[in-house]
């Protein structure tokens, strides 16, 4: 029997298959991406009819505005450098998202301190957590922003958040299961809000952690490569 | 002039040619080429990242216009952009003093000997 073999079909414009192709080797948030692509776009499509408007034809047009915009080899890192740095905003604000949370979680768990005698290391871990992280978002949305202009380049600050914020939804996923278990142990209730407070800042974290994770290692693959657009 | 030799000063160049008023992507790249009598060869594709970069910076702002039958985005300065700006024409104009003064010591930036 032959195997089926599944084929992408490939957009007959030139400028929507560029598009399509640098689309597939970029990562990042997806309205940041999406933006960006789409302000490309307009660029080619504006190239493509200037081109077309002086007498090419307009395949043609679409051709030479594909190849003065630059490759995707040569594109892809500084779009993708660009791209990592939204998603290191993106997953300290869903860090900083989950601070009321883990107040709320320290809280709970400050009221059933005596509940047992794993209670307050999980105290002391959580609130170590949760300030070192509440930290690391408010540093690294100032650092990104408009802050950025007056501070050197932190090349490294992505690949802070993205273990910070790994370091973070792994402490959560630890302490949810242990604080179930002295809830169910302890019949306390508080203990059982905390632990479900804990999943939650977890499962806000984990997934722009992990996005955070391959953004960086995309953007240390692709080393920054920009040529002379080729000669008429 | 080559690729290269612009990269380093890409973020002046764009600054400068968005002073006069708010431009969408493709009208920047031809202001560019324009004022630079088509001399600055440049990756086209390469403004869209750097102008995310300088949005992000806040030193441009950029809003949805009609240009045409086309919705553009369009970018334009802030205040911290024109202040940019002037930062990076004081730092051009005292590099191109000192590199003139030694490479052409009888030229305008010249000592006399």
């Amino acid at each position: 029997m032959r195997g089926v073999r599944t084929q992408v079909k490939q957009p007959a414009d030139p400028v929507e298959r560029h598009l399509a192709a640098l689309a597939d080797a970029l990562h990042g948030p997806a309205r940041a991406k999406r933006r960006m692509l789409d302000d490309m776009r307009h660029g080619l499509q504006d190239t493509a009819a200037a081109h077309a408007e002086s007498g090419v034809p307009y395949p043609a047009a679409a051709l030479w505005a594909v190849r003065e915009f630059g490759s995707v080899r040569e594109l892809a890192p500084v779009c993708q450098q660009e791209l990592t740095i939204a998603q290191a905003r993106h997953t300290a604000r869903a860090v900083a998202l989950t601070a009321p949370l883990l107040v709320v979680c320290w809280l709970l768990l400050r009221t059933a301190a005596g509940s047992g005698p794993i209670l307050p290391p999980v105290l002391h871990i959580l609130a170590a957590v949760g300030t070192a992280t509440v930290l690391l978002a408010a540093g690294v949305l100032a650092a990104t922003g408009a802050l950025a202009r007056r501070l050197p380049a932190l090349v490294r600050l992505p690949q802070a958040v993205a273990w910070g914020g790994t370091a973070a939804s792994t402490a959560m996923a630890v302490t949810a299961p242990a604080l179930a278990t002295c809830a169910a142990l302890a019949a306390e209730w508080p203990l059982l809000c905390a632990g479900v407070l804990a999943a939650a800042s977890h499962a806000t974290v984990a997934p722009a952690a992990r996005a955070c994770r391959r953004c960086v290692r995309l953007t240390h693959l692709q080393p920054t490569r920009v040529t002379s657009p080729p000669a008429r | 002039m080559k690729t290269d030799a612009v990269r380093g000063h890409l973020d002046g160049l764009l600054l400068a040619v968005l002073e006069p008023g708010p431009l969408h992507g493709y009208a920047i790249i031809t202001a560019v080429k324009s004022r630079s009598s088509g001399a600055l060869e440049l990756r086209t594709g390469t403004i869209y990242p750097a102008l995310n970069r300088l949005e992000r910076l806040g030193l441009l702002r950029s809003s949805w216009q009609t240009t045409g039958e086309r919705r553009r985005r369009c970018y334009e300065l802030t205040d911290a952009g024109r202040t940019s700006l002037d930062g990076e024409r004081a730092a051009w104009r005292e590099f191109t003093a000192v590199i003139g003064a030694v490479l052409d010591p009888a030229g305008p930036h010249g000592s006399p000997a």
